[in-house]
């Protein structure tokens, strides 16, 4: 593996394992979503009359592991591959 | 023999009295209370969880009738329904899905409907508050099957602060229970495994004796 493989290599592990951190700090869903079920507060009389609490859906893009990261994650491996191999076949020719 | 007849009959009519449980409120007789709400506040859902995804599905246009006898809960008799194609999971796509032939079909079967048959093990919480289990006929994707609901019900007099949901006195009723999708011929075909076979469905209404 040549330095620029090398770079290559690390700044995918890099992309991918920063992709990873934020699917994980959005709250690591298996799926994207569009939004959010978010239960309303119960008013006095809701809670005289026993109900639990409505839903209400707030649009809030969640990233999810897919598509999106997964997606991600897909395209820089695919991209480092290329590269990868690209640096790989220039050395061997500089070799040659 | 006469005078026997009817002590027994007094005592089995005192017993029956005392052991029908129901509101003690202001109001008393036969009631009917009416589930629409045009602002949207009633509720009825469900949620799936699968490995892959929680879905969950709302639907505010909620019909339906019930009427009892105040004193006797066990008197219930009515239907709440919902429209198939009003549930919304929140996205889009999956919506139209759930509508499609192959999963709610809410051309050919516009309503879900639950059509109540038997009010047993009431236990009072409070005077103007029960809990019961309601056995009803549950349709869906034009099948039909028992199912028992786990049922709260709160009855409140009217007053300046009910007037703020609707007029006259109110009836609020938390409902819950579980269905098993593939009983109702729904075979998850195109929203795959990221919806359960298992359902838990709830409602979440307030009925009105003056609409």
């Amino acid at each position: 593996m040549n330095k620029k493989q090398k770079i290559v290599v690390l700044s995918a592990i890099v992309l991918i394992a920063a992709a990873l951190v934020v699917w994980i700090s959005n709250g690591g869903e298996v799926l994207s979503k569009d939004g959010v079920w978010v239960k309303k507060e119960l008013s006095e009389l809701d809670k005289s009359l026993g109900l639990e609490p409505q839903l209400e859906f707030h649009k809030q893009f969640v990233l999810g592991l897919l598509p999106h990261t997964a997606v991600f994650i897909g395209a820089v491996v695919v991209v480092s591959g290329i590269l990868f191999f690209t640096f790989k076949s220039k050395k061997n020719k500089e070799n040659k | 023999m006469r005078i026997i007849l009817k002590t027994l009959l007094i005592i089995f009519v005192i017993v029956s009295a005392s052991l029908a449980q129901g509101f003690k409120v202001k109001a008393v007789g036969e009631q009917a209370f009416n589930f629409e709400d045009k602002n949207g506040r009633n509720q009825a859902s469900f949620f799936s969880t699968t490995p892959l995804e929680d879905v969950t599905g709302v639907s505010t246009d909620v019909k339906g009738k019930v009427t009892f006898n105040l004193s006797d809960i066990k008197t219930l008799k009515g239907s709440v329904s919902i429209s198939a194609a009003s549930i919304k999971t929140g996205i889009d796509l999956r919506d139209e899905h759930m509508k499609s032939k192959n999963w709610l079909d809410a051309e050919n079967y516009p309503q879900i409907t639950f059509v109540i048959k038997n009010v047993s093990d009431v236990k009072v919480i409070a005077d103007n508050k029960l809990q019961a289990k309601v056995t009803g006929d549950f349709t869906v994707h034009g099948v039909t099957k028992p199912v028992t609901a786990d049922v709260t019900m709160a009855y409140l007099d009217a007053s300046e602060e009910t007037k703020q949901r609707a007029p006259g006195d109110l009836l609020g009723i938390q409902a819950k229970f579980n269905i098993v999708l593939s009983d109702y011929g729904v075979e998850n075909m195109v929203v795959g495994q990221r919806v359960s076979d298992n359902i838990e469905i709830s409602a979440n209404i307030v009925g009105s004796n003056a609409l």
